[in-house]
Formats: C-alpha cells, sequence, structure tokens
C-alpha cells in the first residue's frame, strides 16, 4: 500500500526514530512503512492516524 | 541464536532466559557426559541421562515461543517469524536430502541431535536475506 507517512513525519519535524518512539515500535518499523514494504496491522495503521490526526483511509491508499 | 536485530524489553528477556538455557544446558551436559563416561549405567538411568541435555534444548524453543508473544513490535515479528518459516524449511529440505544420501549413498551419518543448531545457522544466514526485502 502507498502512504504518506514521510511527508507527514517531515511536516511535523521528526525522525524516524523519534517517530518510532511515539509508536512504540522499532526505527526499522518506522523505515518499512514509509517505503511500502511493510503494510502495518489495523490497530497500528489506527494508532498512527490517531498521531497525525487523519483518518486510515487518508493516510493509505490501495496500489 | 539471537536474530532479533532490536533492544526492546522483549529482547532482553529472551536474551536472558536464552542465556539461562543454555547454561542449564551445558551443566547438563557435562553432568551427563561425566556420569556415562564414569559409571555407564544402563536402562532407565542411561535414558534419563540422555534425556538431561534435550531438556533445556527444548526449553530454549520455549524460550522463542515467550519471546514471540513479549515482542509487541509487530514488524520485528513478522521479519523474526519470517526467517524462522525459511529456517525451518531449509532445515527439513537439508535433513530430508542428507537422509537419503544415507540412506542410498553411504554418507556419513548426521546426528539428529545437530538438527537444533542446524536450525539456527539457516536462521542466521536468511534473517539479513528477510531484512533486506523490507528496505
Amino acid at each position: 500500500m502507498k502512504n504518506g507517512l514521510r511527508e507527514l513525519r517531515a511536516k511535523k519535524g521528526w525522525s524516524q526514530a523519534e517517530l518510532a518512539d511515539r509508536l512504540e515500535v522499532s526505527r526499522q518499523s518506522v523505515n518499512a512503512i514509509e517505503t511500502g514494504k511493510y503494510d502495518p496491522s489495523l490497530p497500528l495503521a489506527f494508532r498512527l492516524a490517531r498521531l497525525f490526526g487523519k483518518r486510515i483511509e487518508e493516510m493509505f491508499e490501495e496500489d | 541464536m539471537s536474530i532479533c536485530a532490536n533492544n526492546n524489553r522483549a529482547t532482553k528477556g529472551y536474551r536472558l532466559r536464552l542465556a539461562a538455557t543454555m547454561a542449564t544446558y551445558l551443566i547438563c551436559l557435562a553432568t551427563t557426559v561425566r556420569i556415562l563416561g564414569r559409571h555407564h549405567p544402563e536402562g532407565w538411568v542411561a535414558y534419563g541421562l540422555a534425556l538431561l541435555p534435550a531438556l533445556p534444548v527444548v526449553g530454549a524453543i520455549g524460550v522463542i515461543g515467550i519471546y514471540l508473544t513479549e515482542e509487541k513490535d509487530e514488524y520485528q515479528r513478522t521479519v523474526i517469524v519470517q526467517s524462522m518459516l525459511w529456517a525451518l524449511g531449509l532445515t527439513m529440505a537439508t535433513l530430508t536430502v542428507w537422509g537419503f544420501l544415507e540412506l542410498f549413498a553411504g554418507v556419513a551419518h548426521f546426528q539428529t541431535y545437530l538438527a537444533f543448531p542446524l536450525f539456527w545457522v539457516m536462521a542466521a544466514v536468511v534473517s539479513p536475506f528477510v531484512r533486506m526485502r523490507y528496505r
């Protein structure tokens, strides 16, 4: 799935490590999601959406 | 015997438990070798002594199971489970091929207690490739 996580993170001025801390996951997880290589589970997608104040469908879209 | 890349609470617990099972394994192995070598027991005592070093190894499999339930990072869990599935498949394939070579071509006997270390060697080999898929 495509996502605009990298842009959203950049807008907040967070590093991958900072975002990882906020999500309580590893930095590798954030990187894998940003590159679109790993699709997060629904609970993690909800956590991401809440963190950025967006709806899930605004953050992720099908390839 | 660690394919965990992060250093969170689950990983620390895993390393601690694994170190404990491996220390127990070494003690059990030394005890078995010593008693069998000196006293040559037979029957149930020999069976019991032979099983002694196997138990911590079986425990190590349980330690992996505990780690997978404790690991909160779903991506890390995915990478580790995929690495282990690849390692399991490769280990089974290797042992099957070796078994037929033993049966029909007379190659040296493979000691089955080495299956567990072989699995970990396979896991260590495939783990970087699995991680590479997500970069």
